[in-house]
């Protein structure tokens, strides 16, 4: 029985190692690869480690400002995801609320029924929405990227089912005592719903950090676009691979916002899955 | 502040008014926002896809009806450049879901097994290193793939020796996009499966340990029965979102060799805002047509687990 556990530990772990080094391996390549000179990349065949440390790649990116504005677009991602989440957080507490907590006449209806046409697959409307943010005059703005992701309904599923589980004598009690929905809402049941909201908004920020179709097709302008579609002008702009570190670093530096924001909440990451395992109950 | 008198006098008379006032009101303050949001961006541009499909329009001026036409040249005009854009799109993407899916299901399922053996320690480290690729933008993973399969600079190529040119050489190219989405995929599906898999009873599997279950035993008998709800969820949800899939042949292969790995997605992009005067109808009739698919895929799925877990 013993050598039994034994053995399955060890397929287990081996699974594990091996793995783990693969996804590991890009990460630790991109980095250590940014640090190099190209002379180094060209010539000496594959180490994991640069024969000499050098940064003249981070430097030559961060002045390369007409074709690869690298700042500028970093910039544009921050102030797109970090709007977006901040409107995110305020929409889905807002409507988890009035679905949940007010008595309207065909709420339940109303919100089944939105729950039901979010359903249906998403690759149909992007060329009319790209056609109304054209009319709104926000194509090449990033309004584009802020405000349409606020329509979505999972989030607000989430939200609802969570203030499902806080006790309605709350805000009974905080009715007879004269206070509205509005008071309601914000000093009993915003600071219950907290971790939902943190665990949303996190994923908020991610998503939009990372989205890749929407942004390629509404900006056509290199200094308005986020840093995930800048990526893809630079495979042309560093072309074929002639500049291989100021490559990698450029990836490197899109990629370190996520990765910092994990280090910080990982916790959050973790836990959103107990959210959507919830959903069966 | 507004005069007292007057006040007074308004609020008698007002009272049920305002009552009723208030009871609209309230909700659509707080519901109305997002309900505005929901009409722009989600209901109207559906209909409006869908009613886009039957039309002839280049996204500038109004589109013209011209009831079926697309889908009968989209389905049938095989002298149609858009005919064998649509099928070999189609047959793409389907050949991508096929592959990509069963590996993002299989895969995050063994990881989490493996996580819950009792011997296996560093379970918070493994589960992040997993966990992170899900956490990195496809062109920013793209650059850094394509670097490693290089032929001449990469890892493949100087350590395995490996002379393929591996974007532009089938089988090849459909296996950097796999691996580059396996690597990415696989953390949000290990979360979940899990939290699934901790919240199965313990004593079921001592009980099952006692009457001499192997670990094998235990899997088919414990534990896929318990979570099959997050299993026909995440399957679901998986294989519509690989139906999108747009990133990675655009990032890695750009739809190359010879097409051959040009997803129907790319396909609609290029169609609609691709160089020259934009097909938008066309690329509506197959963004419908996709949609469909993806609907007809989901219940079909969903309704066969559910009846086989029941």
């Amino acid at each position: 029985m013993s050598k039994k556990v034994s053995i399955s530990k060890y397929i287990a772990y081996l699974f594990l190692i091996v793995l783990c080094v693969i996804w590991v391996i890009p990460v630790v390549f991109g980095i250590t690869t940014s640090f190099r000179s190209q002379t180094e990349v060209v010539s000496s065949g594959f180490r994991l480690f640069p024969k000499e440390w050098i940064f003249e790649n981070y430097v030559a990116i961060l002045e390369n400002t007409s074709t690869a504005p690298i700042l500028r677009w970093l910039f544009n991602s921050v102030f797109i995801a970090v709007s977006h989440t901040l409107l995110v957080i305020v929409i889905i507490s807002l409507t988890g609320y009035g679905y949940s907590r007010m008595n309207f006449k065909g709420r339940d209806t109303l919100f089944f029924t939105l729950l039901g046409i979010s359903f249906f697959p998403g690759v149909v409307n992007i060329i009319p929405s790209y056609k109304i943010i054209d009319a709104f005059g926000w194509v090449n703005t990033s309004w584009a990227m802020i405000i349409p992701g606020l329509a979505g309904m999972g989030n607000i599923f989430l939200v609802r089912q969570f203030m499902k589980g806080i006790p309605g004598e709350l805000d009974e009690s905080a009715r007879v005592d004269g206070a509205g929905d509005f008071r309601i809402y914000f000093s009993i049941i915003l600071p219950l719903i907290k971790p939902v909201l943190i665990v949303c908004g996190l994923f908020s920020f991610v998503g939009s950090w990372n989205d890749f179709l929407w942004p390629v097709i509404v900006y056509t302008d290199v200094d308005k676009m986020p840093i995930t579609a800048g990526l893809l002008l630079l495979q042309d702009i560093y072309g074929n691979y002639r500049m291989i570190g100021q490559l990698m670093g450029s990836a490197m530096l899109a990629i370190i916002p996520t990765l910092l924001l994990f280090a910080f909440a990982q916790k959050y990451f973790i836990q959103s899955i107990n959210l959507n395992s919830g959903i069966k109950g | 502040m507004p005069d007292r008198k007057r006040q007074a006098h308004y609020f008698s008379k007002r009272r049920n008014y305002k009552a009723m006032n208030k009871k609209l009101f309230a909700p659509f303050f707080f519901v109305g926002p997002h309900l505005i949001l929901f009409l722009i961006f989600i209901l109207i541009p559906t209909i409006y896809g869908i009613y886009a499909s039957f039309t002839q329009w280049n996204l500038m001026n109004d589109p013209v009806w011209i009831g079926l036409a697309n889908y009968k040249t989209i389905l049938f005009d095989s002298s149609s450049t858009f005919h064998t854009q649509f099928f070999n799109g189609l047959k793409n993407t389907l050949l991508f879901v096929v592959i990509s899916v069963p590996l993002l299901i299989v895969i995050p399922l063994l990881v989490a097994v493996a996580l819950e053996h009792k011997k296996v320690k560093l379970k918070g480290v493994i589960q992040s290193i997993i966990y992170i690729p899900g956490l990195i933008s496809i062109s920013a993973a793209a650059l850094i793939w394509l670097l490693i399969f290089n032929k001449q600079l990469g890892i493949t190529g100087n350590v395995f020796h490996s002379q393929v040119a591996w974007a532009a050489t089938q089988p090849y190219a459909w296996i950097i996009i796999f691996v580059i989405t396996v690597w990415g995929g696989v953390g949000g599906n290990m979360i979940i499966y899990r939290a699934s898999i901790a919240g199965v009873s313990k004593e079921l599997y001592e009980a099952a340990e006692i009457d001499g279950a192997g670990s094998v035993r235990r899997f088919f008998s414990i534990t896929l029965p318990s979570i099959n709800f997050p299993l026909i969820y995440t399957f679901v949800m998986t294989t519509a979102g690989a139906f999108n899939v747009f990133g990675q042949p655009l990032m890695m292969t750009d739809g190359g060799p010879r097409q051959s790995t040009h997803v129907l997605m790319m396909y609609i992009r290029q169609l609609a805002f691709g160089q020259g005067e934009s097909i938008a109808g066309m690329a509506s009739a197959m963004a419908v047509l996709l949609g469909l698919v993806i609907l007809v895929i989901s219940a079909l799925q969903y309704y066969v687990m559910n009846r086989n877990t029941r």
